[in-house]
């Protein structure tokens, strides 16, 4: 998250500051051209103005040369270049091209009537020379060096034009200006970097500081703070979003509300219902005791011998009745389903061992009754498993129910547990063979489905509404395990069942508590009903 | 011969209840109202209570309760017979103080088997706890 958030505000000042810096160069390019400019200009005018005033003074000194002159001309040519910095060489040249003075930084040469005296011949200078008129022109010296040259007409008192002044002026001094422009510039630019950074992320602060509002409130949301609500007084599109944000938030928070109290309502109902189904069980269950109580009596003769009409009416009674005992605790579980489920799953450490024979146990008058028998083969040491003793005593009543009620009279089902690795979970496995009709191939997987039963018939036949065995799975998989079967059609069938070992530090809590055979505590110890 | 004393609101069930124990040999009593069978058993403890959750006036739970609460019916074995076969019904009656819990609808062997067990282990003995 909160990298999300930095990256807008840097992607808000990154725009900010190129904007900033892109207008920052242009400006400080602009500047520095116009600067170059003016202080160019600048130079060549004052170059044209010192030419200018120069040729006068010159004038008289002229006609010195070529006497003893040389020292005053010599003097005068130093005071004259002392005026202007920027001057690199002074020159006279007579209208023909013959140079009579030449002064540079290093020497001033005289070279008199012109015997030795070097020959301007470059013809643009030439002309200039000769012409009347000042000229001025930039050109390049034989040094490579760039510089402005100003020739000016020295007209004596007659107005005779003999001379010329050719002046060289050096532009070093506007390359300087420039540079030190460009330095000023370039520093000005890293100063206005640094504050354009800051100014840039206060910028972007103040635009995503109401974005950021907005994200803690549908992150509040998102936590479940369903009240929360955003101001933001932008007066902008954000706000926009805000009070958009908080009319769905109003709107969420109304249907949450009534999606919790339809809940509720469905809850209720539930409850009902199964109160009411648990109910009319108990209610069948009392005289269904009373029903199978006598008949079992009276057909084990333990209320005299009867007639052998009257015993065989008892028997099927006695078949009847336990039918329906079945269905009403069938009805029980269905009502329980649910109830199983969400049980607050407390888990426990339970030695499987022990939760078997307590199942066995159980349903142990029913084997009897059957004349089926029961081996059962459970390794020692097993380790005791995390699990929830009341649903994984449910699960082996119903797989081993669901075995019975398959085993035909004298045969018998075998019981085995012990600890096996599943896709590398150490666990316990525990098989439960019958000798059943078996089921087809087709079927193995579905019979765990909800009120699913192999042949519609044999709901007749074997009794059951198929729930027995989904919610074996059900329980099962929630314990993160797995059941599954083989069968072989007509030799019967094998159900597996398989809970992995947890890793848990909790101690052991409980002993596992099968049904009705436990002893414990007298009056000392109470604990409120569970109805 | 070890004496049972039968408590449940309906009259069939302790007649069944009392056939059955009976034709295994047992002297059974019987009573029909919470109240008036924690009495008698006050003054004359039987050996074994076959008691039945679900009665008006005072249930079952109760009935357990008070028992316990009494010198003379702290130490004897309690049979409770229930239509609830939830596991926390039966924990929370066996914490009570009961000794064992059967299940409705049960056989008379399945009955027998748990009489018996319980007059056994619990014979002259005091119940563990």
């Amino acid at each position: 998250m909160s990298t999300k958030r930095t990256s807008l505000q840097t992607r808000i000042a990154r725009h900010i500051a190129f904007a900033v810096v892109l207008s920052l160069v242009a400006s400080a390019l602009v500047l520095v051209v116009f600067r170059h400019r003016s202080v160019q200009r600048n130079m060549e005018r004052s170059a044209q103005t010192y030419a200018s005033l120069v040729c006068e003074p010159l004038v008289t000194k002229i006609s010195f040369l070529g006497n003893s002159g040389k020292g005053i001309l010599d003097q005068e040519v130093a005071q004259l270049r002392e005026l202007n910095n920027d001057v690199n060489r002074l020159e006279i040249v007579d209208v023909r091209g013959n140079v009579i003075l030449r002064s540079d930084d290093h020497s001033l040469v005289v070279y008199g009537d012109g015997i030795n005296a070097p020959v301007i011949d470059d013809r643009e200078l030439s002309r200039a020379i000769a012409g009347l008129e000042p000229s001025t022109a930039v050109v390049r010296e034989p040094g490579r060096e760039r510089v402005y040259r100003v020739v000016a007409p020295i007209v004596n008192q007659w107005g005779i034009h003999h001379f010329s002044l050719v002046g060289t002026f050096s532009y070093a001094r506007v390359d300087r200006e420039l540079r030190n422009s460009l330095w000023l510039s370039a520093l000005i630019l890293a100063m206005g970097l640094g504050l354009t950074q800051w100014v840039s992320m206060t910028l972007a602060r103040g635009i995503t500081r109401d974005v950021e509002r907005l994200r803690e409130g549908v992150q509040r949301i998102q936590e479940g703070h369903l009240e929360e609500r955003v101001t933001v007084n932008s007066r902008d599109e954000i706000e926009e979003l805000a009070e958009a944000f908080n009319v769905m938030a109003d709107e969420l928070l109304a249907t949450i509300q009534r999606l919790r109290e339809a809940n509720r309502e469905l809850e209720t109902l539930d409850q009902t219902k199964a109160d009411l189904v648990a109910n009319v069980s108990h209610e069948l269950k009392t005289p269904l005791t009373a029903l199978r109580g006598y008949l079992e009596l009276m057909t084990d003769g333990e209320l005299g011998g009867l007639p052998d009409e009257a015993l065989r009416a008892a028997m099927i009674c006695r078949k009847n009745v336990q039918r329906l005992s079945l269905r009403v605790e069938e009805l029980v579980q269905l009502s329980r389903f649910e109830r199983y489920m969400t049980l607050d799953s407390a888990r426990e450490e339970v030695d499987l061992s022990g939760v078997l024979e307590g199942v066995i146990d159980t349903i142990r008058p029913r084997l009897e009754d059957s004349g089926i028998a029961i081996d059962i083969h459970v390794e020692h040491m097993l380790d005791p498993l995390q699990l929830n003793p009341e649903q994984v005593e449910r699960v082996f009543l119903n797989v081993l129910d669901n075995a019975v009620k398959f085993t035909p009279e004298g045969g018998t089902v075998v019981v085995t547990a012990k600890a096996s690795e599943r896709d590398g979970h150490n666990g316990v496995l525990v098989s439960i063979r019958d000798e059943g009709i078996g089921i087809p191939r087709s079927e193995l997987v579905r019979i765990f489905d909800r009120f699913h039963q192999v042949d519609p018939s044999s709901r007749r036949r074997f009794g059951g509404m198929g729930l027995g065995l989904s919610l074996a799975r059900s329980i099962v998989e929630a314990h993160r395990g797995s059941v599954w079967a083989e069968s072989t059609e007509g030799s019967g069938s094998v159900f597996y069942v398989w809970f992995p070992r947890l890793e848990s530090s909790a101690e052991r809590t409980a002993q596992p508590c099968p049904s009705g055979r436990l002893e414990t505590a007298g009056a000392g110890e109470q604990m409120s009903e569970e109805a | 011969m070890a004496r049972v004393f039968v408590v449940d609101d309906e009259p069939d069930m302790v007649d069944l209840l009392a056939t059955i124990l009976k034709a295994d040999g047992f002297e059974v009593e019987t009573d029909t109202d919470g109240r008036s069978a924690l009495a008698r058993m006050l003054v004359d403890p039987p050996d074994l209570v076959l008691l039945d959750l679900m009665m008006p006036d005072l249930d079952g739970m109760e009935l357990l309760k008070l028992l316990r609460l009494d010198t003379k019916g702290a130490d004897v074995p309690v049979l409770v017979v229930s239509a609830r076969s939830g596991h926390q019904d039966q924990l929370g009656t066996l914490q009570l103080g009961a000794n064992a819990y059967i299940c409705k609808p049960f056989s008379p062997r399945e009955l027998v088997r748990q009489v018996r067990q319980l007059l056994g282990a619990t014979g002259d003995e005091k119940p563990r706890g």
